[in-house]
């Protein structure tokens, strides 16, 4: 069963000076926290369910994968590096063996993906618990202590993750934009039968494109794993609200991917300091179903359809 | 199309008639067994209902059986409200269709179909969930409310009191016999008729003139209004309501009651639900953290092995041994 207190995927870190200026810094990195964690956890859910048509119920799994990992390497002694260097490898594997055994046998029938990658997702968390066992899991940040940025002080592995996730997504711009797997891809998701015309494997092209994402929502897990409670039901949060960043974002681009983001981060952390985290969740839901019925294609592409 | 409607009142006659004549052979505790897996079969009904006739699966349809739940609990808790019972289970079915109205006008006129409007219906059964954790001033926070009375009225002279195991099976499985007709002769009517249509293409459907946004909205919001009355009807019988009532796990049991009984026969998921119950409570006895291990499994099993349901083997079975037949 899904466990209560994980309601939102990372909370906020109060304002230290408490003037004007640090309350706005701090807001906004809070929400570049947010924003960042849920970009690349959105970017797997892009893939698969903005370009394959594939909703994969599981997704939220690589991101728990993800963070079990590094606690496994933690608490077997190993630095939060080689976890985080170990975090997206796990959530590959996972992506990997589920795209094998189940999804691509299910491109043609979008009901029983559904139904199967949520059977999966069970699956997952109950053998996580079985063999993790219950409770949350400690993961350390590699670094503790905050760093004095002129108007405020933040914690300092938080602009860490903002960095790595800014970094990873350049990288995830520039192999889409710049390489021939990149240019595959695209081929791919424009035209399938043409693509398979002019010689392209659009089901290897798939199967490493979702695997991709699978390891990219791994690497997001184990970055935001010192933040979170690590839980076998983590995945759900991540999974609901990543699935918000595309719907509201709008397939098929980046720029909808940081957009989707910006709106469901920017609004959920900003909510958080007002109200409850449930009730900030409900409020980003009704918007995000609003802003759905008022631009269909998402915030991005403009108003046609 | 007529054998098939025969057919099905026939195996509703035989459900209706076994759950008459099981008062005769069951104690008291067996008959609150089997009432409780009914409320949760007319659940799964409800649901069925709306996804065996649209095609569109709803992920959080809990959220629908929470909230009637906590509006009857509260309704009936408060002693300044006359007629408590009656009024509760008003108030559940129209909150219930309430929220299903607002988010269903938004996404069905919005054009959200498919998965998309599977994923909306998800966050939202976290959302209730998570609203009725921590909102606990009103809700009781993660033990619920307990205390709620059976449910007790008027009506034109007839004096109905549930306290006891009989009457409150008799009164149960009525309302589930009832429903369950209603719905089939709705869906088996011109309306299921043009859901179809909608379902296998709906721009030609609207072609013809149907308004379908609104059908789905209405079939939508009187799936969640049953589903309302389900968990009203619930948490009188249990006398207590909780958050996992409108949580995940409820809404993904449901799915797998509809999927094994047969999606889009409504008898199916009644009898799935009662089943799978059955098996819930005899694993959950060894091990309660295998029961969710399992779901998981069965939810691969229906995909790949049956994806017509359990009823679907004896189709099956029925076209071998035809089959078997010809080839003689």
């Amino acid at each position: 069963m899904p466990r209560r207190g994980c309601s939102s995927a990372c909370a906020n870190v109060s304002p230290v000076r408490l003037d004007a200026m640090d309350f706005v810094i701090t807001t906004l990195l809070n929400a570049l926290t947010l924003i960042s964690i849920l970009m690349l956890v959105g970017l797997g859910l892009a893939i698969s369910f903005g370009l394959m048509n594939v909703t994969n119920l599981a997704h939220g799994e690589f991101v728990t994968v993800g963070a079990f990992a590094v606690y496994f390497v933690q608490s077997m002694g190993g630095s939060f590096w080689l976890g985080l260097a170990a975090a997206p490898i796990a959530g590959a594997v996972v992506g990997c063996i589920l795209e094998f055994a189940i999804i691509r046998h299910l491109y043609s029938r979008p009901v029983s993906t559904v139904l199967a990658t949520w059977g999966v997702s069970l699956i997952l968390q109950q053998g996580l618990e079985l063999t993790f066992g219950l409770g949350a899991k400690p993961v350390t940040p590699p670094i503790e202590g905050t760093l004095d940025l002129v108007f405020t002080v933040y914690p300092a592995y938080r602009l860490i993750l903002i960095g790595i996730a800014m970094l990873t997504l350049l990288g995830v711009v520039l192999l889409i934009s710049r390489t021939s797997f990149g240019l595959d891809i695209r081929t791919v998701i424009q035209n399938r039968e043409m693509a398979e015309g002019v010689g392209i494997n659009t089901r290897r092209t798939y199967a490493i494109a979702f695997t991709f994402g699978a390891a990219i929502a791994g690497l997001a897990g184990g970055l935001v794993a010192p933040l979170a409670i690590v839980l076998p039901q983590m995945g759900v949060n991540y999974l609901a609200n990543a699935f918000f960043v595309v719907i509201v974002g709008g397939v098929g681009s980046i720029g909808g991917l940081v957009a989707g983001s910006v709106f469901v981060g920017g609004l959920t952390s900003i909510l958080n300091y007002q109200i409850s985290p449930s009730l900030a969740q409900a409020i980003v839901l009704l918007a995000a179903i609003v802003a759905v019925r008022l631009r269909p294609n998402g915030l991005f592409n403009g108003a046609s359809r | 199309m007529i054998a098939r409607d025969r057919n099905w009142l026939l195996i509703f006659a035989v459900c209706v008639a076994l759950a008459v004549v099981y008062p005769f052979f069951a104690g008291g505790y067996q008959l609150t067994v089997i009432r409780d897996a009914l409320i949760f079969g007319l659940f799964a009904a409800s649901l069925d209902f709306f996804w065996g006739r649209t095609g569109i699966l709803c992920f959080g349809h809990a959220a629908f059986f929470g909230i009637g739940g906590y509006i009857m609990a509260l309704v009936t808790l408060n002693d300044a409200i006359p007629f408590g019972s009656l009024l509760g289970i008003v108030g559940a079915v129209a909150g219930a269709a309430f929220v299903a109205a607002i988010i269903g006008y938004f996404l069905f006129f919005g054009g959200i179909r498919g998965s998309y409007f599977t994923i909306v219906t998800l966050a939202m059964g976290v959302i209730c969930q998570q609203a009725a954790v921590s909102w606990s001033s009103v809700t009781g926070g993660d033990s619920g409310l307990i205390g709620i009375p059976p449910i007790e009225f008027d009506l034109g002279g007839l004096h109905v009191d549930l306290s006891q195991d009989l009457p409150s099976y008799i009164f149960v499985t009525a309302i589930v016999a009832v429903v369950v007709l209603a719905l089939w002769s709705i869906s088996r009517g011109r309306w299921g008729t043009v859901l179809t249509a909608i379902q296998d293409n709906e721009i030609r459907a609207a072609a013809l003139g149907h308004n379908a946004p609104l059908r789905l909205l209405v079939t939508f919001v009187l799936s969640a209004a049953i589903a309302g009355l389900a968990g009203a009807l619930y948490v009188c019988m249990a006398g207590l309501v909780a958050p996992d009532l409108s949580g995940l796990l409820l809404s993904t049991e449901v799915i797998v009651w509809v999927a094994v009984g047969g999606r889009g026969t409504l008898l199916g998921p009644v009898l799935g639900a009662i089943f799978i119950q059955r098996a819930q409570q005899t694993i959950s006895s060894f091990n309660p953290s295998l029961w969710p291990l399992l779901l998981g499994c069965v939810f691969v099993i229906i995909v790949f092995v049956l994806p017509d349901g359990i009823l679907s083997i004896y189709a099956r079975l029925k076209a071998l041994f035809k089959g078997g037949r010809r080839a003689q």
